[in-house]
């Protein structure tokens, strides 16, 4: 196959901008795909709590369930280990909120015990099951409850990102399950002010 | 020589038949664990790495642990970000392979567990596989994943 120079040229321009455009793809902000996140008011074993109630600290949320055998705590776990990574002052500028997503079964009492199992900043929250749906829907958080087996016992199915807010009450960053408390770590001292 | 012929094979006989092991015996487990369970959260899970030195592929169907009332195979569909927990029928531990059981991934499920568990306890656990032989593991209850465990 014979192609002339002016072809060869036009092939090697657009493979050139497919490959900037990919690189720029790849360099974009984290802010780009960010779902809209906002304010929010749930309620815990102490009181309400509202994100507002939560300016100037770096909020790190969760959206969970306690009857989750293996993947909320293992994400609950890499919270504490990066806080553990974080000095005293620096965990003063930190929030960890477990929003429960499955409030028919998680009381807030419960709720309470369970977050401070894995580290005392760690508070445990949840909300209606209309407001739970609000809030999910706002941070492109997804479950949905399974059918129950003979005993009642029903898993809940559910993303598992840990979500970054600043100090201003802006989603800032979404961090897929299973990364590592040393980036959970930098990424709350990225945005602490 | 006709008779040596037949003691050889006898020989070779039986000594295959000592080899003819259940596939309890051929499994090692290597670090079992069990996780501790956070308070009043009545399920957790126990992992493991399971080492089959057949050359045919050996099947978990079964766990039984006295610590739960029920205890099932487990393992998690990550379906574009969405976990989805599913109790499935067996795990198969490839012929000179491994299964490697570990959070997030297949693990054996404690349901209801009878009483709380303590970091040190030992959890019983019985497994159960396709040739009908079972095997008891001990598995030590650990809040955190024990280091390098599953970097096999």
């Amino acid at each position: 196959m014979n192609f002339s120079r002016a072809t060869l040229i036009t092939i090697a321009a657009i493979l050139a901008m497919v490959l900037l455009g990919l690189l720029a793809l790849g360099k974009a902000p984290l802010r780009a795909n960010m779902p809209a996140g906002g304010d929010f008011a749930v309620r815990t074993a102490d009181g309400p709590l509202a994100l507002q109630d939560l300016r100037g600290k770096v909020v790190l949320l969760y959206f969970g369930y306690t009857y989750c055998p293996d993947i909320c705590p293992t994400a609950l776990l890499s919270y504490a280990a990066a806080f553990r990574k974080l000095s005293p002052q620096e965990l003063e500028k930190v929030a960890g909120v477990f929003i429960s997503v499955d409030p028919e079964r998680d009381s807030l009492p419960h709720l309470k015990e369970y977050a401070r199992f894995f580290h005392p900043h760690l508070q445990g929250a949840t909300a209606s099951p209309t407001e739970i749906q609000e809030i999910a829907r706002r941070y492109g958080v997804f479950y949905a409850r399974q059918p129950a087996d003979a005993s009642g016992r029903y898993a809940v199915d559910h993303t598992a990102d840990s979500y970054i807010i600043d100090g201003e009450g802006r989603l800032v960053a979404r961090l897929p399950h299973g990364a590592m408390p040393e980036t959970i770590a930098d990424e709350l001292k990225r945005w602490m002010r | 020589m006709k008779h040596k012929q037949w003691m050889l094979s006898i020989c070779l006989a039986v000594s295959a038949s000592a080899f003819a092991q259940t596939a309890a015996e051929r499994i090692t487990v290597q670090d079992p664990w069990v996780r501790l369970n956070a308070p009043g959260a009545p399920a957790t899970g126990a992992f493991m790495v399971l080492r089959n030195a057949a050359s045919t592929e050996i099947r978990l169907v079964k766990a039984e642990s006295p610590a739960a009332k029920v205890t099932e195979l487990h393992d998690h569909i990550n379906e574009g970000g969405v976990f989805k927990m599913r109790a499935i029928p067996a795990v198969a531990i490839k012929a000179g392979g491994e299964a490697t059981l570990k959070p997030g991934s297949l693990h054996v499920m404690l349901i209801d567990l009878k009483s709380p568990l303590k970091e040190g306890d030992t959890v019983q656990i019985t497994l159960g596989f396709d040739d009908g032989s079972s095997k008891k593991v001990e598995a030590p209850v650990k809040k955190v994943m024990p280091e390098g465990h599953g970097k096999h």
